[in-house]
């Protein structure tokens, strides 16, 4: 009895939210909707999709009842398995038998109703009433079921996308931490997300980007903490993407970013799942596409870019030590190369006479100028990075050492470059290896030759010019309304706490005030 | 939060304002420039007294802008003492302000050939600075006052640490006695002191971009304390290392106390390219402060957007910087650029404080 009604109301609601559609496909198109002949409807399916190979076409006898169905599913695309063990047992065994009517009876009952209701045990299901629709439901994935003598097709939902395993996050590695990294697939890196115990506060909303091949991008953040204001302004910088396909979250972040003239990064990519959440808790807001492993996160700062998770994962000493350590090299990586101009070609007074005699001696043989040299060392390093980054993992470390080592000792030797300046550059390199962000090493990497062709123009006034230049620069930079420098300028004591020191864990009790959050306390 | 509508600096960085346009110049030539006048070791007694005058002034100067706490001075002076009268003074203190701008090009340009690039041409040397000072200043008050916030650390640690390096050529001897011949000496170095102070006039412009107008006194007060202990240090580390003869025959004594000795075992041996790092930046933010009032004045002045302003004072303040014939002409333009900022700000706001407050409660209201 019961049952009889849950089932009656479920049968109405769904003539219901038929009904819906078919008002609205009427509205659309009335030329591609099911007509009651059923060679005439499987020939419109197959002018639609029919011509790509990839496009299955099965027909069968449904129920052994004599009544011709086709189910129409995209090969590699569903899950061919969930057809083969579910959707096509329970649709041809005899229903007559199986349902204890008679067969006149089942006959004149068959319908996309009674099909959803009674035979399929799947969980998506839905009814399509026009052809464009089914065609497109059918290219991402689903089975269409189409039943001879009823107005419309059934969905099946049996998408199954090809994801790889969970892995550890190349571009961003850890000593200790979670080894969970995000994967290509959307509905995985959300889980990652919920799975992290953030349940009811955490929303993830979706929109569609790209014109031509629309791609799912969810925005998230957490609904207590987080800013409305800051919400807002994403979703309006997201709605304004205009183009036609976005294959990489690279693509959203060049779109949406405040200032694309800046060499500096305003959103940051991740793919490690416990660095999105550390930023959601702290009131910022995350972007995930599908198709991406990478994550952004915004608004950032340039402290952030200078931190790892691995800082609060460890003790609070080690964490402080690490961080002080990461600022010296990126000072060093931006900054060494152009001393070294500097003190060689104007202020060689200014260091220690031993140490001044002592390169001079080495670089007597040298026949260019410190920039030159310089410039020249630094190219084929960055040159020989390059290389090696796309070379077979087996050959990679290989190449670094022969670059590196072969080339420098034989372009000293050669009388090419001084010995200094091979120290110079190696250290440059390092540091600038040091910098977890892999967009801010670029960054750093690029600035230190403008950096260098100051320094070789004006000596040391010209990297102080170049310093103020780039400072000036970084202050007038925003990310998403939050001043790029911050917590550093605007002056926030409390923050710095948690800047090139980081403190314990239980005395940095609040969130960052440049977040506006509306929850502004960690704890206590 | 994404937008603020109105450009707004926070109480600290009004103070960090005030300390960075004060010290400028003054830093290197302070020691020679009092000594000249003091003649005895009590130089630092003279600072002190400086300073506590600069204060005065300086809360003078606030308590008149904060009658007024949603305007600058350019447009508040019209209303106190008439439109046409009220312009040329702002006219003045907009000519003051371009003075003390080109002032410090000219410094910078003058300690850099010496020092570091003995060949480079001085349009060169000059030309990439106010290039950089336009790119900061076109966007407006709020970057300066950040900028002024990163350098200001730099200059705490890099001053100290070479200040006190210097505590090995340190004698005490050379600082006494003490009051040795009277006060008189050191109430004549008072003016100069005094004039090493010159900064706390940008609080007349400051006031309407301040978060909370009413904290301001508190801010200058800061902003001048802060300078006057660097110039106290100063002035007795090197008088101490060089002494009082020592001080008054060199040109730039604080850079000389630097040369003077060399630490054996350290990267550098010696610092003065640290201090020239510091000073540089400063004379960067006294440079960008006074340029951004000069281009504020005439807009406000005008009523037209500040930028077209920002960009034609650039050639203008090039020429001012070039007006000297050498360091010594040089000197005598600061000593004037002295005077007249004894007159434009001790004097001028307390006579339009009197005249606003016999004028009485008009202005109240609207305000």
């Amino acid at each position: 009895m019961k049952m009889k009604e849950w089932k009656s109301k479920i049968s109405k609601k769904g003539k219901v939210t038929n009904n819906d559609k078919q008002e609205v496909d009427t509205s659309q198109d009335s030329t591609d909707q099911f007509t009651d002949n059923f060679i005439l409807n499987l020939e419109l399916v197959r002018e639609e999709i029919g011509h790509n190979w990839d496009v299955h076409f099965r027909e069968f006898n449904i129920g052994r009842t004599g009544i011709r169905s086709i189910v129409i599913f995209v090969d590699g695309l569903s899950d061919k398995d969930l057809i083969d063990k579910h959707i096509m047992p329970s649709l041809m065994v005899n229903f007559s038998a199986e349902y204890k009517h008679d067969l006149p009876y089942i006959k004149g009952s068959i319908s996309t109703e009674f099909i959803k209701n009674e035979v399929l045990s799947i969980s998506e299901v839905e009814k399509v009433g026009s052809i464009k629709e089914l065609a497109s439901k059918v290219l991402t994935g689903s089975t269409a079921l189409l039943i001879d003598g009823s107005l419309d097709a059934l969905i099946l939902g049996t998408t199954k996308l090809k994801t790889r395993t969970i892995e550890e996050p190349v571009s961003e590695a850890l000593v200790r931490g979670p080894r969970v990294g995000f994967t290509e697939s959307l509905s995985d890196n959300t889980s990652f997300l919920r799975g992290s115990g953030e349940n009811e506060n955490l929303s993830l909303v979706k929109f569609q980007v790209g014109k031509h091949s629309k791609k799912d991008l969810v925005v998230a953040y957490i609904k207590d903490i987080v800013d409305p204001e800051l919400v807002q302004e994403v979703e309006n910088r997201i709605k304004k993407i205009d183009i036609d396909n976005v294959p990489e979250s690279g693509y959203v972040e060049q779109l949406i970013e405040d200032n694309y003239l800046s060499p500096f990064p305003q959103v940051q990519n991740t793919e490690r799942p416990d660095r999105v959440i550390a930023a959601l808790m702290e009131g910022r807001v995350a972007i995930l596409l599908d198709g991406t492993p990478f994550a952004l996160i915004v608004p950032v700062t340039l402290s952030m870019m200078l931190q790892s998770p691995e800082d609060y994962y460890e003790r609070w000493i080690p964490g402080t030590f690490i961080r002080l350590l990461r600022y010296l090299a990126a000072v060093l990586a931006l900054f060494t190369p152009s001393l070294y101009i500097a003190f060689i070609s104007f202020h060689s007074g200014l260091i220690p006479t031993k140490l001044a005699i002592s390169i001079i001696g080495n670089r007597s043989g040298v026949p260019f100028p410190a920039l030159i040299e310089a410039l020249f060392m630094e190219i084929s390093i960055e040159i020989l990075r390059e290389a090696g980054l796309r070379l077979p993992k087996p050959i990679g470390p290989a190449m670094g050492i022969v670059g590196g080592l072969i080339i420098g000792e034989a372009a000293v030797q050669a009388g090419i470059v001084s010995p200094v300046l091979v120290i110079v550059v190696a250290l440059t390199a390092i540091s600038s290896f040091a910098i977890p962000q892999y967009s801010t090493g670029f960054t750093l990497r690029i600035l230190r030759y403008p950096a260098m062709f100051c320094a070789a123009t004006f000596g040391l006034y010209g990297v102080i010019v170049f310093f103020l230049f780039m400072t000036s620069h970084l202050v007038k930079l925003k990310s998403f309304g939050v001043p790029y420098l911050s917590p550093v300028v605007p002056y926030r004591l409390s923050e710095w706490k948690d800047l090139m020191v980081r403190m314990p864990l239980m005395m940095m009790k609040r969130r960052p005030k440049m977040m506006h959050t509306k929850n502004p306390i960690r704890k206590g | 939060m994404i937008l603020s509508p109105k450009d707004q600096i926070t109480t600290p960085q009004a103070a960090v304002i005030v300390i960075n346009f004060i010290l400028g110049s003054g830093l290197l030539t302070l020691p020679r420039s009092a000594t000249e006048k003091v003649h005895t070791p009590d130089v630092w007694i003279s600072v002190i007294l400086g300073g506590i005058l600069t204060m005065i002034a300086g809360v003078i100067m606030v308590k008149l802008s904060q009658k007024f706490p949603q305007k600058t001075f350019y447009q508040y002076c019209n209303e106190i003492i008439g439109k046409w009268v009220g312009g040329l003074l702002s006219l003045f203190i907009i000519c003051y302000f371009l003075l003390t701008s080109g002032f410090q090009l000219r410094s910078m340009a003058e300690v850099i050939s010496y020092l570091l690039l003995e060949g480079t041409p001085t349009w060169a040397i000059t030309m990439i600075f106010m290039w950089v000072g336009l790119y900061l200043i076109i966007g407006g008050i709020n970057p300066i006052a950040r900028l002024f916030e990163i350098i200001l650390p730099l200059t705490v640690i890099f001053f100290l640490v070479v200040v006190f390096m210097s505590i090995k050529i340190f004698e005490i001897d050379n600082l006494r006695p003490v009051l040795g011949e009277g006060v008189i000496p050191v109430l004549k170095g008072v003016k100069t002191t005094a004039l090493a102070f010159t900064g706390p006039e940008i609080m007349l412009l400051l006031i309407p971009f301040m978060n909370h107008p009413q904290k301001a006194v508190k801010a200058l007060l800061v902003g001048v304390s802060i300078p006057l202990i660097f110039y106290v240090i100063t002035v007795v580390m090197v008088i101490g290392a060089l002494s009082v003869e020592g001080v008054v025959t060199r040109t730039w004594p604080t850079l000389d106390l630097i040369r003077s000795f060399e630490v054996s075992g350290l990267i550098f041996e010696r610092f003065e390219s640290l201090l020239l790092v510091v000073w540089i930046m400063q004379i960067f933010s006294s440079f960008t402060i006074s340029y951004y009032a000069a281009a504020l004045g005439l807009a406000q002045l005008s009523k037209k957007s500040i930028h077209p302003f920002m960009f034609g004072l650039l050639p203008i303040l090039y020429i001012i910087a070039m007006i000297p014939k050498n360091i010594n002409d040089q000197f005598k333009i600061g000593d004037f650029i002295g005077n007249v900022a004894l007159w434009l700000f001790g004097l001028l706001p307390l006579l339009l404080l009197i005249i606003s407050r016999i004028k009485g409660g008009k202005y109240e209201t609207i305000t």
